[in-house]
């Protein structure tokens, strides 16, 4: 990845003679947001900064971001150029506030065919409901000695507890937030069906059982969907060009989500990264044109493509006509263009999920019932959402 | 005062005055602050706003708080005795003239200077319940369902506690120093009287030590309410399964750098604060009457 940023930098800085790029790479993680947080309250941010898709609304609202409405509309960026869950997670109260320069299918289903073939499973034909996923999975997984050393499906390992449930949930045909009413509703009934079905896997296999099975996962070669530890997933795009890197040989297909009864056919939403003008950004005017050129641009969204492997946000980028016939990452586009959902835009969205994780947990083992573990999320990320709302409010009373 | 000492009272305050600087502007002067954000709802890059006991009254309906706190005081309640007794038998023996005593002693202590990140992923994979040594060993005495550790929330804690316990080199150190001072004459005495070993380590070598066990009693403390690193990376920043791990500073760091709640994670820190300054005077005033400080006053010792 960082290297691919490099090739963009020097790209862009080609067709732009008179702006320099000062690449500065952090992690993914709270350590970068503090530091983030950190120099903008300093008055020493960097002009451009990454943020991932779901932390925009908040980001905007602690006043991390600038609106970049006025800067859209005179490049003559249209919400109709964007993958329509894309253009949603960066727009929040009335303002735009970042563009997606990649956007991040979630999920492909992958299964491993090699271990279909030897489950006696055909391997061109992936479960495509969700009765057919579960016999499916039961033949994937081997016990011995009372442990479990291979498994076909893990539902709540797909990226996390959180992005597991939002997953399955809006299969199932849930929604977990009324944008209208400002209403956070973890406890809609399909919501808890999905979370219900995934219980059924941790009681049928013995949730501990299966977390002991985890903790020998590795990464790189180790991946245990590489190694056959756990043959059905969902993996995010990335994942192609590491199984490209780490395991060549690996025989493996990819589709849609299979599909519940009474739930949504081919499910998907979207993830990915988006860029921002930092609060307080010394060079406004530059800093906006790399956002455009990375987010918009022919080239720049084509090289984007190329260079990380993930699918720009912009529908008619000239980079999909490259790669919609080849082998997995059109599959991966056809999930993209179905794609309906975004995690919730909402400034406490990390906090839900870090509910929506601590519910999944809870069940799981067994602690709380779905329908007790989601309603104890919702019951407290409806409270930090009013709490914040108050706030906005009495901003603007006074 | 005479010109000559005014003089040299100006010039030490003004060499000791990027010490006192530093200690009001980044000590004092974040203290203060926290307290006053602990009233606040204060999101880092908004301005803080008033909301007097707001923060604590929330604190109170916490579920969570108070999982953190009972999961911090389980771990402390277990891996500090568990810590000394550790400490205090590695120094006995790490006391005794044999061949090769500094070797074994720098062999006790090394794991306590690991890095605790190096340490918290060398014992993930110790405690790995399929194909970890600690329960292949297990199996190997016969049990055949050894605990999942980290799998389960169960046995979380005492994964965690035996982790710590791991890195008592610390503690050893003080305690092994303390052992010199013990005069032999006492332990010779004692032996013309009929004492049998443990009898002298009870009489003797323990009074002798009380300070100092005193002294790693309160480090531990302090050192167990702030527990963070180890749980952090053990559960790749959960504190799962189930927030069986999830201990006071790590659901404070949440709040603050997570949430960006500071307000929130100001008003938990100052309880922290709070709680270990009382369980350390009650550690204090409880431990009185067992004190012997050789050579000092006070104290009724053997």
């Amino acid at each position: 990845m960082a290297e691919g940023f490099q090739k963009l930098v020097a790209a862009f800085e080609k067709e732009h003679p008179k702006i320099r790029v000062n690449l500065v790479f952090a992690a993914n993680d709270l350590a970068t947001n503090q530091k983030y947080f950190s120099a903008v309250a300093a008055g020493t941010p960097p002009d451009v900064i990454f943020v991932d898709g779901p932390q925009v609304a908040s980001w905007a609202e602690w006043g991390a971001l600038e609106p970049l409405t006025k800067r859209v509309q005179a490049a003559g960026i249209r919400e109709q150029d964007y993958f329509p869950p894309c253009w949603r997670q960066n727009s929040y109260q009335g303002n735009v506030w970042a563009m997606t320069f990649c956007a991040d299918p979630n999920f492909g289903f992958v299964w491993n065919k090699e271990a279909f073939r030897k489950a006696g499973l055909d391997p061109d034909r992936p479960p495509k409901t969700m009765a057919e996923l579960d016999a499916c999975a039961e033949k994937l997984t081997r016990v011995e000695d009372g442990e479990i050393t291979a498994i076909g499906l893990i539902p709540w390992a797909q990226y996390g507890g959180a992005n597991s449930m939002y997953t399955w949930g809006w299969a199932f045909g849930g929604e977990f937030f009324d944008a209208a009413r400002k209403r956070v509703t973890a406890t809609d009934p399909k919501v808890v069906k999905a979370l219900d079905w995934m219980c059924s896997y941790a009681k049928k296999y013995d949730v501990t059982k299966i977390a002991s099975l985890q903790q020998g996962f590795g990464a790189a070669e180790q991946n245990p969907f590489y190694t056959g530890k756990v043959s059905l997933m969902c993996l995010h795009i990335g994942g192609i060009a590491e199984i490209e890197r780490y395991a060549p040989n690996l025989d493996y297909g990819v589709g849609f989500l299979p599909a519940s009864p009474g739930g949504e056919a081919q499910s998907s939403w979207v993830g990915g990264w988006c860029i921002g003008l930092a609060r307080g950004a010394r060079h406004q005017q530059a800093g906006w044109e790399f956002i455009r050129w990375l987010s918009h641009d022919d080239e720049g969204t084509t090289l984007v493509g190329r260079e990380t492997g993930l699918f720009p946000g912009r529908q008619d980028s000239p980079y999909f006509d490259e790669i919609k016939d080849k082998p997995h990452y059109g599959d991966y586009l056809r999930i993209l263009q179905a794609c309906k959902h975004q995690r919730p835009v909402m400034p406490v969205q990390a906090f839900y999920m870090r509910q929506l994780q601590r519910a999944v947990d809870n069940a799981i083992y067994g602690k709380k019932t779905p329908q007790q573990a989601l309603q104890d999320a919702e019951q407290k990320t409806q409270a930090e959402l009013d709490m914040v709302r108050a706030g906005q409010r009495a901003e603007a009373g006074s | 005062m005479t010109s000559s000492t005014r003089r040299t009272v100006r010039l030490g305050l003004l060499f000791c005055a990027p010490a006192i600087l530093g200690l009001l502007c980044l000590t004092l002067y974040p203290v203060l602050a926290s307290f006053y954000w602990s009233f606040c709802d204060y999101r880092v890059l908004l301005p803080p706003k008033f909301i007097g006991g707001g923060n604590y009254a929330h604190l109170i309906y916490d579920d969570i708080f108070w999982t953190s706190l009972w999961n911090t005081v389980y771990f402390a309640v277990f891996s500090i005795p568990l810590g000394i007794v550790a400490a205090f038998v590695l120094a006995l023996l790490l006391n005794q003239k044999v061949r090769g005593q500094a070797l074994y002693r720098t062999c006790f202590y090394v794991p306590s200077v690991v890095p605790l990140v190096a340490s918290s992923v060398l014992w993930i994979w110790l405690f790995n319940p399929q194909a970890g040594p600690i329960n292949d060993l297990l199996r190997h005495l016969g049990i055949a369902n050894p605990p999942g550790w980290f799998s389960d929330p169960a046995w979380s804690k005492p994964a965690i506690i035996l982790w710590s316990v791991w890195g008592v080199g610390g503690a050893m150190i003080i305690f092994l120093a303390g052992l010199q001072d013990v005069p032999q004459e006492l332990y010779e005495a004692a032996e013309v009287d009929g004492a049998r070993a443990w009898q002298r380590v009870i009489h003797v070598t323990l009074p002798f030590l009380s300070p100092h066990i005193l002294f790693v009693v309160i480090m531990g403390l302090i050192g167990s309410f702030q527990f963070f690193t180890p749980a952090y990376v053990m559960t790749g920043g959960h504190g799962g399964p189930v927030d069986s791990t999830l201990f006071y500073s790590f659901y404070l760091f949440l709040a603050g750098f997570a949430d960006f709640k500071m307000g929130y994670a100001c008003a938990m820190a100052w309880i922290l604060l709070l709680i270990v300054l009382g369980a350390t005077l009650l550690v204090f005033k409880s431990s009185a009457r067992h004190l012997y400080y050789a050579g000092g006053e006070g104290g009724d010792g053997p």
